[in-house]
């Protein structure tokens, strides 16, 4: 069992790091160029009033006291209201809008990329050496070298405007509306964000079937790499569980058939796989950002693409600082997970 | 005494020698492998069209647009539907000929792939070697900086530092560079310890070597082997990623024969209406250039660990 001691070492080592990721991300607005207050008014307000809304931000005050202010509120998830974007929101509320888009084809890119990329790898380790191993490794190293930015497009050419099979870009048919709450026993209940889950909670079964086929080729996009990612670490874990001593001693024991032995270590050969899938899913988040450029998603990527040419700072603030929150409990999960799994982790 | 020292340093000759012989096992073992001797020939050929790219093309012409005239957007000259033949690879909404920018983004590709790689690099070997010699302080400054670094997805972490610098090409190089430097430090620190924890380090600095002498002289060629994995790897990923931002609009300028501008242009301009010409050469390029890169990563790791290849019966 993982002891509490460890999960206690590892979120009181969280602390200074997520400290550092603050400290950067409220850099980030002092070392870019351009005066926030500048940016909000435009280039030919004038200057008096681009004086008083310095002023009216704080940015005249100390930088320590700025400092200080941004940590107060970085810590209660505060980051003001954007500049541009979406002028006038606040950026907690644009994140939560977009937020769901984003993990929507993220999950469902890791769903398939762990689908196809455990059995592949299994397939290519049971069978080492041979034309299928050779075959799986050069695909999955292919699917690791094409970037999203490419495949995406070659799946849209193909299933969208040669065969019209799948539609190429946003994620509703443009005639389908969704309410903005459901119901359930008389309650109203917000929405999760997630077309694919909202659909079927408003019972508008036509329109989860326009969410499900607009999601599909972002989503197969995303998977092939993780799919890639997946099956190489998959095969060279069940290679190197292969040559441990109990497997040794199972294969001594009378386990005949290679097959055997291996089912005996896939639970073994499972536990790096699980770390990878969890490293990468911050990969995937960044895969998203160039997912929805190609689809026209309008999700946190696209959005955070905007802000940036915008420089509308808060929201590029908030969203990194969120990636990096999320991308951090991610592999605390995954630390903690191993550990259950592997208890000699915790030395 | 003068003999003792000279004993010693015999035994620290053998061991530099050691290594030598091993890393020329290493070689051997490298090019024995099929896959990796196919990266290696894809990344020597696209070093090729990049230099004769870069020789025979003018870049200022290959930006200018053409924009109305008849050339826009005409399909690659042998599926016979073009009119004009020598555009093997069709021509973009500006009129201009996607086959010599194809040519030429493999010179920007490799350019600015190389400092990127080249950079990073160093400094993370010079911060990771540093931070495994030197006290605790010193390791938890270098090593807790590059914890909050690696805590962002790379992607995202490069984006952020174009929004602290703006875009441009040589931008994008030192916001990767920063992107990519933590994992070389990590590496290095790795394989700097392990060397550090041999007897022979002591004997050396008891012998008097300075610190510079023990980096540079024994520390230093230990951690080349893993380096220069993770270097070929990340070469792959750089060129990626070097291309992602011009893809997003942050790097190429307008008109760059950059892979990725192109790439964003062919989606934007002729995705939906089946020019498929404009995004299929340069995204074709990029990824065989990153498989070459990825294929000889993956040999030189196999070299190094030869366990993997040890076959199970």
């Amino acid at each position: 069992m993982a002891s509490k001691r460890f999960i206690l070492k590892r979120l009181l080592l969280l602390v200074p790091v997520l400290f550092g990721v603050a400290t950067f991300v409220f850099v980030i607005l002092h070392l870019a160029s351009g005066d926030p207050a500048r940016v909000i008014l435009g280039q030919r307000a004038p200057q008096s009033q681009v004086v008083q809304l310095r002023q009216e931000l704080g940015l005249n005050d100390p930088l320590y006291v700025q400092y200080g202010r941004f940590l107060v509120d970085a810590v209660q998830f505060d980051f003001g209201q954007s500049y541009q974007i979406a002028q006038g929101d606040t950026v907690r509320s644009v994140l939560a809008d977009k937020i769901p888009v984003t993990l929507e084809l993220a999950l469902y890119g890791q769903v398939i990329g762990i689908l196809l990329g455990i059995p592949l790898g299994v397939i290519s380790a049971v069978k080492q050496d041979t034309l299928t191993d050779h075959v799986g490794r050069v695909g999955a190293l292919s699917g690791i070298s094409i970037p999203i930015y490419w495949s995406g497009p070659m799946l849209i050419l193909l299933f969208s405007t040669t065969l019209s099979i799948f539609p190429a870009s946003g994620r509703l048919g443009s005639t389908i509306f969704l309410d903005n709450s459901w119901q359930l026993f008389g309650m109203q209940l917000p929405l999760t964000g997630m077309v694919t889950i909202d659909t079927l909670l408003l019972g508008q079964f036509d329109a989860w079937v326009s969410a499900v086929t607009h999601l599909f080729l972002p989503a197969v996009t995303i998977g092939i790499y993780s799919m890639a990612l997946i099956s190489r670490m998959m095969r060279s874990s069940m290679l190197e569980v292969v040559r441990q001593d109990y497997m040794r001693t199972a294969r001594a024991k009378g386990q005949g058939s290679k097959i055997t032995v291996m089912k005996h270590g896939f639970r073994n050969a499972l536990i790096p796989v699980i770390t990878v899938i969890g490293i990468q899913f911050g990969g995937l988040l960044g895969g998203a950002v160039l997912t929805e450029t190609v689809f026209g998603i309008g999700g946190i990527g696209t959005m955070l693409v905007s802000a940036i040419n915008a420089n509308d700072y808060p929201l590029v603030q908030g969203t990194v600082l969120t990636f990096a929150l999320l991308f951090t409990l991610v592999n605390l999960v995954v630390d903690i997970t191993y550990s259950y799994l592997d208890p000699r982790i915790q030395q | 005494m003068s003999t003792d020292t000279a004993t010693d340093a015999t035994s620290l000759e053998d061991r530099t020698a050691l290594d030598r012989l091993r890393s020329s096992q290493f070689l051997s073992d490298l090019l024995s492998n099929r896959l990796a001797l196919i990266g290696l020939t894809i990344i020597v050929g696209m070093i090729l069209i990049a230099i004769y790219a870069r020789l025979a093309y003018d870049l200022g012409a290959l930006r200018s647009s053409q924009l109305g005239t008849v050339a826009d957007r005409l399909p690659p000259g042998w599926t016979g539907a073009g009119a004009v033949d020598q555009h093997i690879f069709g021509t973009d909404a500006s009129g201009r000929d996607i086959y010599k920018r194809t040519l030429y983004g493999a010179w920007i590709a490799m350019k600015y792939g190389t400092v990127t790689v080249a950079a990073s690099t160093f400094i993370g070997v010079a911060l990771g070697i540093i931070a495994a010699y030197y006290s605790d302080l010193t390791d938890n400054v270098i090593m807790r900086t590059m914890d909050v670094l690696l805590s962002f997805p790379s992607l995202l972490l490069a984006l952020a530092l174009v929004a602290i610098f703006g875009s441009g090409l040589w931008k994008v190089v030192i916001a990767l560079t920063l992107v990519y430097t933590p994992r070389f430090a990590r590496v290095v620190r790795g394989a700097a310890l392990k060397v550090l924890e041999d007897e022979y380090i002591e004997a050396t600095e008891a012998l008097g070597a300075n610190d510079l002498r023990v980096l540079a002289k024994h520390v230093f060629p230990n951690t080349l082997a893993p380096v220069t994995v993770q270097s070929t790897l990340n070469y792959g990923l750089a060129i990626i990623d070097f291309a992602a931002l011009s893809f997003l609009g942050f790097g190429a300028g307008p008109g760059m024969p950059s892979w990725g501008l192109m790439l964003d242009n062919g989606v934007s301009n002729g995705l939906l209406t089946g020019k498929w010409w404009m995004s299929v050469f340069p995204g074709l390029f990029l990824a065989i250039l990153v498989l070459g890169f990825n294929l000889l990563g993956d040999g030189m790791r196999d070299a190094l660990d030869p366990r993997m290849r040890e076959t199970v019966d």
